[in-house]
């Protein structure tokens, strides 16, 4: 199945996983605080302007096949919303992006899960909404029940879990998919120190398989072993691209300018 | 270890997808939104399934309330009318509960699809898949409701065995159109409810003030009779042009009848003119739903 393109802006060359051509995401800020009718009706006559906020602005790269990109910058700097638009969840307000290829974001840790029905409908479901068929999420029923380490609770209705039978359940789920394009957000603190080295060896095994990864991450030893290329987020710009080690290298020196930017400041108001 | 899933091999979601800044027109979307439900229709499947097992499984009497729930309404209104205002309707437990079932489905089927998107907040933040698939399983599931609330009717018939007659077959006739009109209202219903969360509140009360503006605890004969409604003809036209008259009409004329007669065949018309209305309501309410739908994930 493919879906037909429009003209470009974009050059189509078939080496590329993922190109993005001048990314930009904009949140209104009239819609995303939760609103009722009343306040909108505020918002209505109000004169106060209400500043669009852009998450991202002027992003662009590309994927090559086979490659593995490391996205790194501080809290806030657009990194959740670029893995967001990278997976089709967000669609970009400016610019383009094209994905050849199936993407699986391990963003999807539980996300949907009905606390009413029992683990083995809550794997059905979750396959249903991944777009796998019905004989491969059979097929793989028994292996995602293993590897979860759920035993006879598989039956029982989700809310009777513990967090950790959750997170645990979401995990199998999530990885039980070979995905072209490997999207994965901070997701290896699961469960307790036992589960974790079985879901880090696990997301080791995905990165060795796959054909592209996107790789958000705090940890900088992921990004210097496991990336070929790094980009630097800040304030939803790209500020470096490159060398992993380089890239890690600013944004450190980065990061630990702005602390003691934040010091000094703390410090002549204490004053 | 757990082996891998190919999700290349035969998977519904389709390979690439090229993401732009574009405001695609109303056909487009409305091409989208038929495209979207079909190819996700195992999964709108699945959610109805879910729905299904989840409803009356935390209630002590369970699903039991798809058949007590309407009983007990209609001996409310039968107490209220017929004791309390004294009105003479022959039957009249049976002519109010074939207005009381499609009404219930109806209103289950809007509120349930008011929040269909809502409440999946964590789930469309997370992945991405067409949105369109909750509110038309929200709807879709609603059907299963009706279908169960016949088994009190049946019931009730019991009591009234002359009114039984082979026009019975007819209910799903009526039945089809009310549902595609369901289904326009629940996907404009679901969109909007994301960006003003107490439509919910405003639906409740809109949808009662309905209900007694529709002829359901009255017949439109009723309202034609009266001096009222003689003299001003321009408002009892309106009250006819409402598609809950067509679709009330429509069940009572096959389950009850007419007061002094047995049932008959429904206004083929009036339900012909108002299933093509429900379609252009489908057609508009998946251009708003999917015109939306890019939001939805930043919003929620």
């Amino acid at each position: 199945m493919s879906v037909a393109l429009q003209a470009p802006p974009l050059k189509r060359t078939g080496a590329h996983a993922i190109d993005a051509v001048d990314l930009g995401v904009q949140y209104s800020l009239r819609f995303t605080k939760k609103t009722t009718l009343r306040q909108s009706f505020m918002q209505m006559f109000s004169r106060e302007p209400l500043e669009p906020f852009w998450a991202l602005r002027g992003v662009s790269f590309n994927l090559v096949r086979g490659e593995s990109l490391g996205v790194i910058g501080p809290n806030g700097a657009g990194k959740s919303t670029l893995l967001q638009v990278l997976a089709g969840i967000i669609q970009p307000s400016e610019g383009a992006v094209e994905v050849h290829g199936h993407v699986s974001s391990l963003l999807t840790l539980g996300a949907g899960f009905d606390s009413e029905l029992s683990g083995t409908d809550n794997i059905l479901l979750a396959g249903a909404f991944l777009g796998l068929p019905d004989p491969v999420v059979r097929d793989l029923m028994p292996s995602i029940i293993e590897f979860a380490d759920l035993g006879r609770f598989i039956d029982a209705p989700l809310k009777t879990y513990s967090s950790g039978m959750r997170a645990r359940l979401g995990f199998a789920i999530a990885t039980s998919v070979d995905p072209d394009i490997l999207l994965l957000d901070e997701v290896l603190a699961t469960g307790d120190a036992d589960f974790r080295d079985k879901s880090k060896a696990r997301v080791i095994e995905l990165v060795k398989a796959a054909k592209g990864i996107v790789l958000v991450t705090h940890d900088m030893g992921w990004v210097t072993e496991y990336c070929n290329r790094a980009i630097l987020l800040e304030q939803g710009r790209v500020i470096h691209e490159g060398d992993p080690a380089e890239t890690v290298k600013i944004h450190v020196e980065r990061s630990a300018q702005r602390k003691a930017e934040r010091a000094a400041q703390l410090g002549t108001a204490a004053i | 270890m757990l082996p891998f899933a190919a999700m290349s091999t035969t998977s519904e979601v389709p390979a690439e997808f090229r993401h732009a800044a574009t405001r695609p027109g109303p056909f487009t979307l409305l091409g989208e939104a038929l495209a979207d439900i079909f190819s996700r229709r195992r999964l709108v499947g699945y959610l109805v399934r879910a729905d299904i097992k989840k409803k009356g499984a935390d209630t002590f009497l369970g699903n039991l309330w798809w058949v007590l729930d309407p009983l007990l309404q209609m001996v409310v209104y039968v107490v209220f009318v017929s004791l309390i205002f004294d009105r003479a309707t022959p039957d009249y437990p049976l002519f109010v509960l074939a207005a009381i079932l499609p009404w219930k489905w109806f209103t289950s089927s809007v509120n349930d699809a008011t929040t269909s998107v809502t409440s999946q907040g964590s789930l469309i933040r997370q992945i991405q898949f067409p949105k369109i698939v909750l509110p038309m399983a929200a709807t879709s599931a609603a059907v299963v409701g009706f279908v169960f609330s016949l088994i009190p009717l049946v019931a009730i018939m019991l009591f009234f065995p002359h009114r039984f007659s082979p026009y019975l077959l007819l209910i799903p006739v009526v039945a089809v159109v009310q549902f595609l009109f369901t289904l326009g209202v629940g996907f404009i219903v679901a969109g909007v409810n994301v960006f003003f969360r107490d439509l919910g509140n405003v639906l409740r009360h809109f949808l009662r003030l309905w209900f007694y503006l529709s002829p359901g605890l009255y017949s439109l004969q009723m309202l034609e009779s009266s001096t009222f409604f003689e003299q001003n003809p321009a408002l009892l036209r309106i009250l006819q042009l409402n598609p809950f008259a067509t679709l009330f009409e429509g069940f009572r004329s096959v389950i009850y009848g007419s007061p002094d007669g047995g049932p008959h065949l429904p206004d083929f018309g009036a339900l012909a003119a108002l299933a093509v209305v429900s379609l252009v309501l489908i057609a508009i309410g998946g251009i708003i739903f999917k015109r939306l739908e890019p939001m939805y994930a930043k919003v929620l």
